[in-house]
């Protein structure tokens, strides 16, 4: 029984919060960005600030690898879901993020159930490519529904929930809290029943199922969180940039959305969804900068992200058995 | 939830199983009763069909023809989270542990059916859910200890011995209290104390509402473990009763005890 005594502590040590080496950079990072506007403005803080919204969509990502084991290559549409929902919210009703964000997440929601459910049984490269229709379709419904999606033009989002506080400060700060809300409900999610589950489920499908874990079930709720947090994200960009259009929402958005993913490990913390976010943020604009070289310089990045999806778990192996005497 | 709540003692029967993948003919008639209380021995050469009657009986396989039942409820149409969900639980022969998970969390895993926390407390930190979790910490952490390896439970399977990994397999079995535990090869790749420490929970955990099977290789401990003995050859029953009578089987000694390398 001291045996059990002392894991339980060393438990307890485990889990101690605040001591946590990684949980401190996470709480200094957040610190150093929560400082930030008082010494930086402008410019930056607008970058900053669409680093969150995107950091917010690498996130989405990276949790369908990590609890699925599967890729997309559609995940604009959830993103454009949000960013759509919070446009058209205050066009038509004029309502403003706050109150916006609750409805982008149901359709988020709404939008991964009902993708994932009949691509249910689907994997691998053959679910990547049903996603990437999703993503390729949603420029065409965008510019087809132009009486209620402003078309090619798109819409602006100029209301701001506190109108008293500067534009730019707002921006920066609720897009930082959501994002940090977002990284602690997955730090939550992790620990929690339907966390070790999705992870059992991804691991080994049919012993999960001998624990009540069916892969149905698994693959639409990794899916429906998955395009809820994609469509916050897309909520805080249109919030973030003020306004929303089709081009932001290309199959080259989603890709980068992959490679982002990829680019912060698929790693569902604060600090990582910062790395992801900002490559998103900066990579795309100076690609853009490349011209002519603009395609070759996508596809090699596609095929680098499948290359390194695909052999991710293989190096993981080949690491965990050198570790092995 | 039916036979989880009450307490009553049910058994677990086959009548007449067949399964065949192909042309392969993998069980044949087979027909096996399960007693709650006492602990079954399931033994045979490999490629008998030990597992391949685990897979039947828990809904992995469909047996071509045949009954299975759990008390009076008929499991044939049922998939395997039903039946988990009746108390049917099992240990996987080839480790079926997830490496992103610890030991501790693997083991809770087997608690999935018995916890009720909603998707809200999955991302909030309810105290509700916490409370939750806290028991379902201490239930996976009493049943490792009880398997003597409480402290490896802050480890990833990677980072320990296929026999510690094989014990956390049997913990994720019996941590849900189930009414019915099939083992495969518990005991392939365990020490002699760690053998000795399994028969001694299984031992403990038996009661007479809890049906226990073991697939084993090991014939010392089914022997002293078991209180009855199903013999599986090429798909069929070959033999059947107390370790005594199946020691003695003539065709037992032939087709089994007899292997010269035993
Ligand atoms: N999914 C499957 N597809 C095809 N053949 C299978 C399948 N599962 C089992 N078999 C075959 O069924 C036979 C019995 O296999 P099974 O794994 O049940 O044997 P076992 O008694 O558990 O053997 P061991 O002691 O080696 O674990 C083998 O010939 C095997 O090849
Ligand atoms: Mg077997």
């Amino acid at each position: 029984m001291s045996d059990m005594a002392q894991a339980t502590k060393r438990l307890r040590l485990a889990r101690g919060g605040l001591l946590d080496l990684r949980n401190l950079g996470a709480a200094a990072l957040l610190c150093l960005l929560l400082a930030l506007p008082f010494v930086v403005g402008g410019f930056l803080l607008y970058t900053l600030t669409l680093c969150f919204a995107n950091a917010l969509g690498a996130l989405s990502v990276s949790l369908l690898v990590r609890y699925s084991g599967e890729v997309s290559i559609g995940h604009s549409f959830f993103v454009a879901l949000g960013a759509y929902a919070v446009a058209i919210m205050e066009k038509q009703f004029g309502l403003s993020l706050l109150l916006s964000l609750p409805v982008a997440v149901l359709l988020g929601i709404a939008g991964g159930i009902i993708f994932a459910y009949p691509s249910r049984r689907l994997s691998g490269i053959y679910l990547a490519v049903s996603t990437m229709a999703l993503a390729l379709a949603l420029p065409e419904i965008l510019v087809h529904s132009e009486k209620v999606t402003g078309g090619f033009e798109g819409l602006y989002v100029t209301l701001v929930p506190l109108p008293s506080v500067a534009k730019e400060l707002q921006r920066y700060y609720i897009a930082l809290a959501i994002l940090v809300v977002a990284c602690l409900a997955l730090a939550q999610l992790r620990g929690s029943r339907q966390g070790l589950a999705l992870l059992m489920a991804r691991a080994h499908p049919s012993a999960a199922e001998a624990f009540g874990i069916t892969r149905g079930w698994a693959r639409v709720s990794v899916f429906a969180i998955s395009a809820a947090l994609a469509s916050v994200g897309g909520a805080v960009m249109a919030f973030a940039s003020s306004t929303v259009s089709p081009n932001s929402f290309t199959l080259w958005s989603s890709i980068f959305l992959l490679v982002g993913s990829v680019v912060s490990l698929n790693r569902l913390t604060l600090p990582a969804g910062i790395i992801g976010g900002a490559f998103l943020t900066l990579v795309p604009n100076y690609l853009a900068s490349a011209g002519d070289w603009v395609p070759i310089l996508y596809g090699a990045a596609l095929v680098a992200v499948t290359l390194c999806v695909n052999c991710a778990s293989d190096i993981r192996l080949l690491l965990a058995r050198r570790e092995r005497p | 939830m039916t036979i989880m709540a009450d307490t009553g003692a049910h058994p677990l029967r086959a009548d007449g199983l067949h399964l065949s993948f192909g042309n392969v003919q993998v069980l044949t008639d087979v027909s096996i009763f399960l007693e709650p209380g006492r602990i079954t021995g399931l033994i045979g050469p490999n490629g008998a069909g030990k597992t391949s009657l685990f897979n039947c009986l828990t809904g992995l396989y469909r047996p071509k023809r045949g009954r299975i039942s759990f008390g009076d409820i008929q499991l044939e149409d049922l998939p395997p989270n039903r039946r988990a969900n009746l108390g049917i639980s099992r240990s996987f022969q080839h480790m079926a542990l997830s490496a992103d998970l610890s030991v501790l969390e693997n083991v809770m895993v087997g608690l999935t059916l018995s916890r009720t926390t909603g998707w809200v407390g999955a991302f909030l930190p309810l105290p509700a859910s916490r409370t939750e979790s806290v028991a379902a910490n201490r239930k996976a952490m009493s049943a490792l200890a009880s398997l003597g390896i409480a402290s490896a439970a802050m480890m990833t399977p990677a980072e320990l011995p296929p026999g510690t990994l094989r014990l956390v397999e049997i913990a994720r079995a019996m941590v849900c209290e189930p009414r019915a535990l099939l083992l495969d090869e518990p005991a392939a790749g365990l020490n002699a104390v760690e053998t000795r420490d399994l028969m001694r929970a299984l031992q403990r955990l038996i009661h007479p509402g809890l049906v226990v099977v073991v697939v084993e290789h090991d014939m010392d401990l089914i022997m002293q473990l078991c209180d009855q003995i199903y013999v599986l050859s090429a798909g069929r029953v070959i033999a059947y009763g107390s370790p005594q009578e199946v020691r003695r089987d003539p065709e037992v000694i032939r087709i089994y005890l007899g292997d010269p390398d035993d």
